[in-house]
Order: C-alpha cells, then structure tokens, then sequence
C-alpha cells in the first residue's frame, strides 16, 4: 500500500516537472562528511557541457531545466547525482569514497582506474609506506609486491640493492629495471663511483627522499612494459611523488626521528690467546708431539694481549632525520613543498652520510583548457664510504682477517703497523678520506594543453642531472708517500614526452582511450679520474700538492634514444577490456643495422563479477580475468657494444709513447636488442564484502637474442664477444592475499600476504659455447656454472661430505660420486642455486584505538649462498695461516671417533680443507622481520586540549631487521647478502658486511 | 579563443621533430679498429700498444716472481691462494693468476699478430710518411715481442726441453689476428715444444735481420740476438748459444754497469739490453684493473706499503752468506718483516711500492756473459773470452775476490746471485735435472707434474683440440 502511494506520488511529481521544464538557477552549499565547505566540487549538468565549481565557501551556482539532473564530482568522494526537482536549492553533503582514493593508478605514459587495468602491475601505496621509516626509497619496495625481489647487497650506506622484477632476464646486459620518477627514467651508472669490493656500486634510488613518494607502480607484463619498449625487459618502477591537493586546507607535517643502528649478526671469531693455543696445539701434532709454544710461533705469550678488530670496526650508529611536508591547494593551483635531512650514521666505523633534499611539485590549471606544473627535486648527498668486501680497506673483511694477535696501538696509543698486508684497520678509517659528494635534479615541466573535450595533449620536458665527486686521500701512515684520488662525473640526461590522449565513451557502453606519443631523450657521461702521488706531508691534501699526477680515466659516453608510441584501450561497459600498445624505439647503442626495434603487447580482460551468473552468486565483490602478450627489449649493454675498439690512454701508451691496443672485444655490427616476449594470465577477485582480495598471475618470459659476451678461446686474443646468442626463460606464479581479520569498532587486523616462485631455464647458448663433459653448453665462472636446459644460476662445486671420524682426513666426492681426499677441479658437480624456490613477503597491520602496529616481514626458500670468504675464515693455512679463524676450527680431529670441523692437522687434506668446495655454500633460506612499527595517535580530545594547533600527533618507533630464522650453519652470517649485481654472480659473498639492524623513535606532527 | 588553441596544437606537432638523425654517435675516447691502419701515428701506436700490453704484470712481474719462489730463491708467505698453490705445487687449472698469464700472454700475441699479418698488405702509398722500412721495423718488433711471449708460455706451461728432447707438447701456436669470424681456427690443438721453438727462433731471426743496431728504449736487433741466446742456452745448442750472446757483449751496444743502479728508473743504463719500463703514468694493462698492475712490487716489499709476501728464502740468504761482502746482497737486500711476521730480508730491486712503477728486467748485459761462460763451459771452448775471465769479472763489480778456476757449479751459484728476483731460477734448475726445492720431495722434482702449470680452465672449456698436462688439474 505503502509503496504504491510512493509510486504515485513520484510519478506525479515527474509528470510536473515533465510539464514545467524550463531553465531555472540552483543554488546550493557542498559539504564533506565533516561538515567543512568544500570548494572545487565539479558540477555538471548531465548530458550537457554546462558545468561550474564550488567557490571556497562550498557555494555554487548553475542554471538548469527541471527533470535534468546534476553531476557532483570531486576527487575522493562519491559522486552524487541529483535531479533537479521544484526546489531552486540543492544542498549536500558528499560522502569520502575509499575505493576512488585508490582508484586512480599510475601506468607508463598515464593514468588508469584500478579496476579496468588488465596490465599486471604492482602497486605499492600510500598507506603501505607512509609508516616505514626506510633509509633508501628501493626498501619501500621490500617484500610488498608479487614478483619484485629486492636483496640489500650490505648494511654499507649507499651501497646498492639488488633489484630483480620476475628474476634475471639477461645475462650480460644489466638486469637492474628502468626507474622513472615522475617521468623521468633516472641513470644508474654503477662505475660512477670507485670500487669498493662489491661490484654494486651507489645505490641510485638514494637520491630520492622516501618521505617524497606516494606511490609506486611496478610494471611487471608485456603489457604494462612493451609501451618503454628497448628498456623495458627488466620490469620498470614507476615513482611517483606527493602533489598537492586542489582546494584543500594547507597541511604541515613534520617528522622527527631518531635511529640507533647496530649490525645484525657477525661471525664469532678467535680471540688472541684462543688464537694462540690454537695455532700451538695444531704445531704441536704436527711436530709429533714435540711441544710448540705460540712463542716459538712468534705469536706471543698466552695473555700478553691482542685486539679485538672485529669490536673495534662496529659501534652503535646515530642518525637523525627531519622531514618537512607541506601541501595544499587553492582552486586552480595546488603544490607539496618537501625538504628533508638525514644525518645517518652507520654501523660501521667511517661509514656516514648527510643527505639534504628539497622537493617542490606544483600544477595549475590555469584556464579550461590549459594546466601546467613542475616537478622538482634536489639531492645534495655526502657518503664517507668504506670498503664493502673483499677489500683491504673493508672494515668488515680486515677486521675478520686480521690476527688477534696484532696490536692496533702502541703503549702511547699511537697507531702501530700491522706487519703484514692486511692493514691496521683502525688506521685506514682513522686516517684516510674516502668521500662521495653528490648532487642530483631530477624533475620535470610539463603543459597539458585540452583543445577538444577527451582529447589531451601533454608535453614534459624532464632532466636527471647528477653531479659527483669522489675524494679519496690515503695518509703517509697507510700508504708510503700519500696518495689522492679524485673522480669527477657528470651523468646528465634530458628528455622530451610528447603525448597525445583521446578519450571518449561512445553510447554509454564503449570507453575507448587512444594514447600517441613520441620521447626522446639525450644522455652524456663524463669522468675525469685523476690519482697522484708523492706528498710531502698529510697536510698537503689535494692533487696538485703531489709529486706524480696520473690521469686515470678522462672519457665521454654520449647515448641518445629515440621512441613512438601508441597504446589503445577499449572496454565494453566496464566489462570486456582490451588493450594494444606498439613502440619503436632507435639507440645509438646500436650499429646502423640495427638501430631500430618495434615492441608491442596486446591485452583483454574479462570483469566477471559484472555478469549476471557471477552477480547471481551473491560472493564476489569483484571477479577478473585478463590475459597479456607481448615483447620488450633490453638495451644495457654499454655504450658502443657493437664496435671492435682499440683503448688509447694509460692501457695502450708505453716509456710516455701513445699506443693503441685492441680493446677486450672486437666487433659485431649485427648486434641487436635483446627481446623478452612475454604472457602473461591473471585473475583478481574481491569477496566477503571486500574482506578478502585475492589475486593470482602465471608469467612466462622468454628472452630471445640474449645477449652474451661469449667467452672466445684464449688463442682469439680476446677474452669475449657479444652476440645475439641465447635464449632464456623465466616462468613463475605470483600471489597476493590480504584480509581483514578482524573488524570491530576499535580493532581492526589486516593481513597482506604475497608469494612469488620463478624458474630459470637458460634454453639455448650459443653453438660454439663451451661444453661440460655430458656435451651440454655451458658458460662458466669459478663459483657458478650456466647450463643449457638447466637453471642459469648453478652453484658449481666440488662437494664436501667432512671429517671421516676414524681417519681424520676431510673427504669430498669425485666426480663420480666416490669418496676421494684429493679432488680437482673436474671433480666439480651442481651442488645448489642462489635462486629461490619461492619469495615473498607479509605485512600485519593491527590497529586499536589510537595504537597502531604493523609488521613487516620478508622471507626466501630454497636458495643457498657460497660465502666465498669462509676460504679464509676456515682452516689453518689461509694466508700463510696469518688471519684468524671462525671459532668452530677449534674444533680440529685429535683421536678416532671425533666428529670434528677440521680435519687433522697430520692429515694431508688439513691444508686443503679450505679449498672451493660445497664447504662455503650454505642454506640461504630465511624468514625476516623486516619492519615493526607501533605507533600512537592522540586523541581528537588531546589535540583540542593542544589549543587545536595540530590537527594530528603521531609518536613512533620502529625496529629493522629485528629478527631473522635461519639455518644453523648461517649463524654469524647474513642471508641477505650479494656482492655483485652481475647475474652470473648471484648469491656470493665473501666478507660482505651485514644488514643493519635499526631501532628508531620519533614523531610526526601534522598541523 | 579557439585559434589560440589551434594555434597551441600546430606549434605542438610542429615539435615533433625527427630524432632519428640525431642516432649517429661515435665513440670519443676510442679508436674504431678499421682505422687503425690508416694513418702512420695510430700504425706506430698500435705497435707501442704490443710494448704496452708486456709491461702488463701479468707477463712481467708475476711469472718471474713465480719461477722464483717455485724455485729456491724466494720463500713465499702470502695469502693469495692461487699464489699459494703454486707455491704448493697443488695448481689447478682454475688457478686466475696462471688464467691470467695464459690470457695476456695470447693478447699479447693477438696484438703483435694484427701487426705481422696486416701491416705488410697496407699500401705505403696511402699512409702519409711510412716506408717499407718502417714497416719491416714494426713487423720485426711484432716479431720480437711475440717470441718473447711464446718462450714465456712454453717454459712456464711445458716441460721443458730436456724432459723428452723438446718432442712434448708446448702450447698451441697462434700466428693469425681474430677479426671476429669463425673461431675454429683458434681452436688449435699444442705443438710440440720443439716447434714452438722453431717458431720462436723464426720470429727472432726475422727480427734480427729487420731490426735496427739501435732503436732506443725498444727492441732492437741485440734485444733479439740476446733472446735467441737464451733460448739456445735452454736448448743446449751451446755453439750457438756462446755465439750470439758474444755477438751482443761486442756489439758495443752494451756495457756492464759499474754499480746496480739500474734496478729502477733507469732504463737507458748500458746494462739493458732490453727492458720493460714502467712509469707511474702509463696506466693499467688491464681493462678491468684500475691503477698500474704491475702489483707483483707489492709482493717483494714489506709493509707499509707493501705486502711482505716474497721474502729471500733461507737457502739463498745463506749462498749470500756463504761468501759475506757481495754487493748484490748488501745493496740489493733490505731487511724488513715478512707478512708471516717473521724477520728476513726484501729485495730492493723493485723499489717503487708508491706507484708500482719498478722496471721489470728482461734482457741485461750480465746474462750474455754468464750465458757465454756457460754455454763455452759445457762445450769446451773460449768463443769471446774464457769462462773464468767472464766470470771474475762479474764477481769483481759484486766486490768479491777473483777465482782461480770455474766449473759448471761455480757459473750456476753466479747465474743465481746476479739474476735472482728475476725469474730465470725455476728454467735454471729444470735444464740441470735438479729438484726446485733444496732436500725437495716429488713434487718438486724435475718432471714432476706440478712443476708446470697446467694449461687453463679458459682454454679446456672452450678449446676442444687442447691437451691437459698431466696431473689432477
């Protein structure tokens, strides 16, 4: 009865207006949820170009017809519709939209709304990050997002991490993905800097303020990727930093805090007078009996002191950090302007660095056609570095090495010499300077000019210009005559997006966005290097006081890029999605044969959850299926790859004549772009009323024309060529679950989980590759071993099985798989993989009241690491037995029985016990808690108590690294360690110093 | 309104300009290898680059200091493993010290190789300022340091001559420049010790006849008489080898140095015949080394500085001992901590720890007298002057007394004193069938397995015709 008099009185009401349409004004007041005015709300006349904006009261004005209805859009709100009735006022009140926040996602060349991508890519949010208290923005990233590996290479500040987005895909081109911050793809020259041991270089994402970003896209597929074209093939990392926001308060937000950094964990190594005996009691089996005491080693009497180097390279580092935000926005123009300061300590002696940034993004829209902004950050960075491994000036590696025995000071405390090439440490830090001074702009202009309605045409002009300096002075002490060196680059790049793109819905159902474009961008790396030697005093500090000047390196490496694009999306009523992108991209990398590539991808997706048999079910909230193909190039393979070179300089000049000799490699003028195709099938879905999100993908890659410097017989001269000559693939699964727990008034828990597991297969090397002694093609290194048909990353060693209990003698297989205690090189068989067998990461995050907790934990299986140091760090003779040992040597094999560490020292295979062997390869597998953070808001209550100065008061800490499971035998040894980020030197390590384990206080003021 | 932006739009797409011809950029710090030959500085540098790549210490410094403490003239007690298991006889042929002689030693060659194959089909007609002369010179020199290579290979990576008559296998013989074609051709199975030989004696020869009397601080016609010299010293052809090394010392080319400051930074010293000079400046051999390489001075210095790795061995300080008051111990030695920390005595030899830049000695004055006294020793003759003649006056510039006879023990102990540190011990003592090591066991033993290296992991893999030495590599 009831409903029928609604009916009737609506359709009464409709036929009045029907019979009263004519024009009228509406006037009416916006508000928020919170009851504020909100200014620039968008109001449109349906079906019509008449529209108008809030002013700053909320108030607006409109004329419209009766019937006709009005369109209330603004950015994180619902849009309401209201039709307008016989009243002249329509006032309302929007309603915040959570899912539109989210909405909106960042791709390659543009926008897209979350739910119509059919891009597989991995989004890394605000409200993911904004709580992580991380030194380097690459750690946002870690253990966040399907698919995307990061391993810190060390707890060395500015040392580089490994990046991987779905594995390795090249062999010898770089496998580091393309980073484009606010469009702007970055440089990542490695040997910008000098090598510290670590082939990993400075990180490049140290140049960005953490605190800047709000948000990062990995794009992972074909179709996500193929639109970067020739650098694309290695995933690209979208970042994108904070804007303002039109016509909102202006907020402020401060935050201090505090960190404390310790390292994690470090081998337990000998004492001095654990030394002592150690080396006595060993001599003394080895003279049958006949006492040796560590006097007559010249070791010194038990007790007569030693130093503990190990102790004396780590402290408990202070970093202070402040961060400034502000943003805001009036009607047409809205800005963020951030400025930050780091003053980061590490763990290491010698190891600090000062970083100031400034940031200022701003856009405006300066009239209904026409919007204009800038983005621009600057980066002034200074590093004291050490050396990362491997590496006489490594504070971590020396002070392992270093005998215990050797005294650091004198009695007056004056540094002392250590005798022996492994340097007084404490001296080298003390002493000498090693000092990277970097200043780096990154940012962009750009004009969005709209002629036509939908169709918009972009232009952004960008630069990534890095400034550094390296200063590195040893003193008289270190090195007899002083020594400095100074290095000078200039890595500049500009750049040009012109896009153009139309977007328009055709009869309510079909949606399509037509994206052209074309980029351009210019790159030139200069370096001087210039070292000098010969001073008379430590106070004579710089190159021109020494007797001896040397010009090192003084070169210019010139790269230009070229690009057209295209992409084409079209959906069916938000149902039926498709996409093509097609690039053609031309590198003056590349020989004139070449030079050009085409990259392409095609995409379609299917939203399930809007079917009626989906909807019938009454379970998904969203249901998806999306499928891509496509191709992708790589084009990190130097500067002039395709030339044969002859090297001028100090390689070719002899007695001051200038020479020439022929460069490593000679020529290949066919060399070409390594392409990856790859497909790519996925599914996403939301159900329980968005309580659970669970998405899945299956990829597969295949890189064809790899790229490999083949390694060429000796009897050529060379050492290698590169040739377009292989073919790998990398095919894995990716999943990503978060729930919500538990929602209740005051407790909220959720749970973000991911797992990835790739497998590598190297399909096809070259034909003249060189074979193992089953006839497969191979390429190989001293530690790993690539195999046709098998993994590219093999661990390839001979195996040890231990100390026979009744023998003494340390025992290793043959090649055969018989016991042998005198193997060779032949004897070398796969024994394990850097490579996991899966990865992943998972984050809880429980709220109650004004307390927030999140954690944050990250985890690998199946993979081992060869921590090639432990050749020193093991056994007796390393070195002529002058370095110190792990505290497991003491226990050597003394009677029958005895399961022992070390073998015998009578036996023949004491000495060889520490040769390269499955000895140094250890499980890698690990579970990490990586980040807890628990933080407190005040109360509203507290804060109008405040005098409402601030509008938000957070109190923080935070623990990095806390906790780390890991196998037995990795005990004092990071998991998390690489040393190189070349892909054939996957998961070896040889003294690379630990990750830091970080405690931080602080708070963050918002007013 | 609307003109603006039609305005706005035409000026846009008047920007899209093409790019494409800005593609074209060339290399500023290098020299593309088809212009090499195209003019007489970059013919004469390629040549310079042959020198350039000898002073790698790869080629000069680590094989000597090797053949040393394999030997009995230097204790080694440094760390590098690859070192050590030299030293240990337990090589392997993963060994990256031994992979990186076999490999410089082959660029080397390849090097010297583009030179001796394609210089002589260059036209002088279209090179500005370069004669057939001029050519013949560079090929000669090619020539020189080729077999200077070659002889370096087959000594450390054969037995050597008197094992089995030169008929064991030496090492392959490359002789054409890889342009980037097949690699089959480079995939050659060892010759014989003795055709390396003949190789060798060829290249020299060659070199003799083009080379001028004097070409200043590089190969000269007396750099390759002095080398073939030794090679027939190693071969025990003595006539020959008596002969040649007498042809130098009259030359009048060179003179015995009156004191031993010819060690360092003084190659025009009339001591040199040839030798391989290295300057602060002359920048790394290798592209993957920054700085000099030249770091086998780090091993013959103690700390600070350097390492304090290769130290007298006691045997030889007690032959110094033997006879006190030899100058080329009293001058030559310092006494210093081992990085064992044991107290011992450095050569002072290679005195440059702050620049690497001590002058590797390859040819000296001294070798021809003691080659002659040697050769005419074993074969009873007196080509030039008598043994003993030659010898004393040797011992008289040392500040030792005159002998009054010589016998074959005597010219060895002199051979030792005046060449150690400089790499000829290991060859010295294989040629006499006497073990490495003083009271050595086996391993040490002429013809003993690990007495040579064995050929590289580098080569077996991607070389299918090779041949693995003897022994569990």
């Amino acid at each position: 009865m009831k409903v029928q008099k609604l009916f009737g009185t609506l359709f009464m009401l409709l036929l009045t207006t029907v019979a009263m349409s004519q024009e009228k004004t509406i006037t009416g007041t916006v508000i928020d949820q919170t009851g504020i005015p909100l200014p620039g709300v968008n109001i449109v006349v349906e079906g019509t170009s008449n529209g108008t904006q809030t002013d700053f009261d909320g108030n607006y004005s409109i004329t419209g017809s009766v019937g006709q209805a009005l369109l209330f859009t603004y950015l994180g709100q619902k849009t309401e519709r209201r039709v307008i009735g016989a009243s002249n006022v329509i006032d309302l009140q929007m309603e915040e939209d959570a899912q539109a926040l989210q909405e909106v996602v960042v791709i390659g060349y543009g926008n897209q709304e979350e739910k119509k991508i059919i891009q597989n890519v991995g989004i890394v949010k605000q409200e993911a990050i904004e709580n992580l208290q991380v030194v380097s923005a690459d750690q946002l990233l870690q253990g966040q997002s399907a698919g995307t590996q990061i391993v810190n290479a060390s707890g060395v500040l500015g040392s580089a991490a490994v990046i991987r987005v779905r594995g390795v895909n090249s062999i010898n081109s770089g496998s580091q993905p393309l980073i484009v911050i606010d469009g702007v793809p970055i440089t990542d020259t490695a040997t910008n800097t000098l090598n510290r041991g670590g082939n990993t270089g400075i990180n490049p994402l140290s140049f960005v303020n953490p605190n800047d970003i709000e948000s990062l896209t990995v794009l992972k597929d074909a179709g996500a990727t193929s639109i970067y074209g020739s650098r694309g093939a290695n995933g690209v990392i979208l970042i994108t930093t904070k804007k303002g926001r039109k016509g909102e308060n202006t907020t402020v937000t401060l935050d201090v805090n505090t960190q404390f950094s310790q390292s994690t964990d470090v081998p337990d190594i000998l004492t001095a007078d654990e030394f002592r005996q150690f080396k006595s009691d060993v001599a003394t089996i080895q003279n049958g009996g006949v006492t040796v005491s560590p006097e007559d080693l010249g070791l010194g009497a038990i007790g007569s002191g030693g130093t503990d180097w190990l102790g004396g390279v780590q402290r408990t580092g202070i970093s202070q950090n402040y961060n400034l935000g502000i943003r805001g926005g009036s009607e047409k123009t809205s800005f963020f302007f951030g400025l930050d300061f780091q003053d980061t300590e590490g763990f290491i002696v010698g190891n600090d660095q000062q970083r100031a940034g400034a940031r200022i993004n701003i856009d405006s829209q300066v009239n209904d056609w026409l919007k204009a902004g800038m983005n621009l950050g600057v980066t002034n960075n200074r590093l004291n570095r050490v050396g990362i491994e491997n590496n006489t000036n490594a504070p971590f590696t020396t002070a392992f090495l270093q005998s215990p025995v050797v005294r650091a000071f004198d009695d007056e405390g004056n540094f002392l010499q250590s005798g022996s090439f492994i340097p007084n440490i404490f001296a080298r830090v003390a002493l000498n300077t090693d000092e990277v001074k970097t200043f780096r702009v990154i940012g962009n202009a750009f004009t969005e000019i709209s002629p036509l309605p939908g169709l918009t045409w972009r232009s952004e002009f960008g630069m990534d210009k890095l400034n550094l300096e390296e200063f590195v002075r040893n003193a008289e002490f270190n090195s007899p005559g002083g020594f400095a060196q100074q290095i000078w680059v200039s890595d500049d790049r500009w750049l040009t997006n012109q896009t153009i793109n139309y977007t328009n819905t055709f009869n309510e159902e079909h949606t399509l966005t037509i994206l052209a474009g074309l980029n351009y961008e210019e790159t030139l790396r200069t370096r001087s290097n210039v070292q000098s030697t010969g001073f008379l005093t430590d106070d004579l500090r710089n190159l021109g006081s020494g007797s001896t000047p040397q010009v090192l390196n003084g070169d210019r490496f010139p790269s230009r890029l070229f690009g057209l694009f295209s992409r084409v999306s079209y959906d069916y009523g938000g149902k039926y999605l498709v996409e093509g992108s097609i690039r053609r991209d031309g590198s003056s990398r590349f020989g004139a044969n070449n030079r050009f590539g085409y990259f392409w991808s095609a995409a379609a997706g299917w939203v399930l959850s809007e079917e009626s048999f989906i909807e019938d079910l009454n379970f998904f909230d969203f249901l998806s299926l999306r499928a891509s193909i496509g191709t992708v190039g790589n084009d990190r393979l130097g500067t002039f790859p395709s030339l044969g070179l002859f090297n001028a300089g100090g390689f070719g000049d002899y007695n001051g004549e200038s020479g020439v000799v022929p460069a490593q490699r000679p020529a290949n003028p066919d060399l070409k772009w390594e392409e990856s195709e790859t497909l790519d099938i996925g599914l996403k879905s939301t159900f329980l009323n968005g309580r659970i999100n669970f998405n899945v993908a299956y990829f597969k890659k295949t890189t064809s024309d790899l790229l490999l410097n083949q390694v060429l017989p000796p009897g050529t001269g060379f050492t290698s060529i590169s040739r377009n000559i292989g073919e790998m693939e990398n095919k894995g699964w990716e999943f990503e679950l978060s729930t919500v727990n538990v929602r209740t008034e005051n407790f909220e828990w959720r749970t973000n989980f991911n797992l990835t597991t790739i497998d590598n297969k190297v399909l096809a090397l070259n034909a003249d590759a060189a074979t193992d002694q089953q006839g497969r093609r191979i390429i190989d290194g001293p530690i790993q071993r690539a195999i046709e048909g098998e993994s590219l990353n093999n661990f390839f060693l001979i195996r040890y099985i231990g100390v026979n209990p009744q023998t003494g003698d340390a025992e290793w297989l043959d090649v055969d798989g018989n016991v042998t205690t005198n193997p060779g090189s032949g004897d070398r068989v796969v024994t394990g993989s850097p490579l996991p067998d899966f990865s992943g990461g998972m984050t809880n995050t429980l709220s109650y009241k004004g307390f927030d907790l999140a954690v944050l934990m990250n985890y690998s299986y199946g993979n081992e690491v060869v921590i090639d140091g432990l050749r020193f760090a093991d056994g007796n003779d390393a070195i002529g037995g002058i370095v110190n040992i792990r505290r497991q040597n003491l226990n050597f094999w003394r009677q029958p029985g005895d399961n022992a560490f070390l073998p015998s020292p009578n036996s023949s295979t004491f000495n060889l016990f520490n040769q390269r062997s499955s000895q140094q390869q250890l499980d890698a597998s690990y579970l990490r808690i990586k980040n807890v953070t628990l933080g407190y808001n005040l109360p509203q209550s507290v804060l109008d108590r405040l005098g409402g100065i601030f509008s938000g008061v957070r109190f923080y800490v935070t623990g990095t690294n806390l906790l780390t499971l890991k196998a037995d035998e990795m005990d004092g040894i990071d998991p998390e360690v690489t040393d190189d980020i070349d892909p054939l030197f996957q998961g070896e390590s040889f003294f690379t110093a630990p990750q830091a384990k970080l405690y931080s206080f602080g708070a963050r003021l918002t007013f | 309104m609307k003109t603006i932006k039609i305005f706005a739009f035409i000026i846009g797409l008047g920007f899209v300009f093409s790019c494409e011809d800005q593609l074209n950029v060339v290399p500023e710090d290098n020299v593309a290898s088809n212009t090499v030959f195209g003019s007489f500085a970059t013919i004469n540098g390629a040549v310079v680059g042959i020198y350039s790549k000898n002073q790698s210490g790869d080629l000069n410094g680590n094989p000597q200091l090797i053949s040393d403490f394999m030997s009995d003239n230097v204790s080694f007690v440094g760390s590098f493993t690859s070192l050590q298991d030299i030293d240990q006889f337990e090589t392997l042929a993963t060994n990256t010290t031994i992979d990186n002689i076999w490999l410089d030693g082959y660029e080397l060659i390849g090097a010297a190789n583009n030179i001796i194959v394609n210089l002589p089909d260059v036209n002088t007609e279209d090179v500005t300022g370069l004669s057939e002369t001029d050519k013949a010179r560079f090929v000669a020199e090619a020539k020189f340091l080729r077999a200077l290579t070659y002889f370096r290979l087959v000594n450390l990576f054969a037995q050597p001559f008197q094992f089995n008559g030169g008929s064991n296998l030496g090492v392959p013989i490359i002789a054409t420049p890889f342009e980037g074609g097949e690699i089959g051709e480079f995939q050659l199975e060892r010759s014989s010790v003795n055709e390396v030989h003949a190789f060798i004696e060829q290249d020299l020869l060659d070199a003799i006849a083009a080379l001028p009397d004097d070409n200043g601080v590089r190969a000269e016609s007396g750099a390759a008489k002095a080398l073939l010299s030794r090679l027939y010293l190693y071969r025990e052809q003595w006539a020959e080898a008596a002969d040649l090394a007498n042809q130098v010392i009259t030359s009048g080319e060179y003179s015995l140095a009156n004191d031993y400051d010819f060690y360092d930074d003084n190659p025009t010293s009339s001591e040199h015949i040839f030798v391989v000079i290295n300057t602060p400046t002359d920048g790394p051999q290798d592209e993957s080394v920054p700085g000099s390489d030249e770091v086998y001075v780090n091993f013959y210095n103690p700390a600070p500085g350097g390492r304090g790795d290769a130290p007298f061995s006691q045997d030889l300080i007690d032959a110094f001992a033997a006879e006190p008051g030899d100058r080329r111990f009293d001058e030559l030695s310092q006494a210093a901590t081992d990085a064992g920390g044991n107290d011992t005595f450095f050569t002072t030899k290679y005195p440059d720890i702050i620049n690497n830049a001590s002058d590797g000695m390859e040819l000296r004055i001294t070798e021809m007298y003691l080659i002659r006294a040697e050769a005419n020793l074993q074969n009873g003759t007196s080509i030039g002057d008598t043994p003993l003649n030659d010898i004393n006056l040797l011992r008289d510039r040392a500040g030792l007394s005159n002998l009054g006879s010589v016998d074959l023990d005597a010219v060895a102990l002199e051979r030792r004193k005046e060449l150690c540190f400089e790499g000829h011990r290991r060859m010295d003592l294989l040629r006499n069938n006497l073990n490495l090591r003083p009271g050595g066991g086996s391993e040490s033993a002429p013809g003993a397995n690990k007495i040579i290296f064995p050929i590289v992991d580098d080569e077996t893999t991607n070389n299918p015709n090779i041949t693995q030495n003897p022994g569990s590599f």
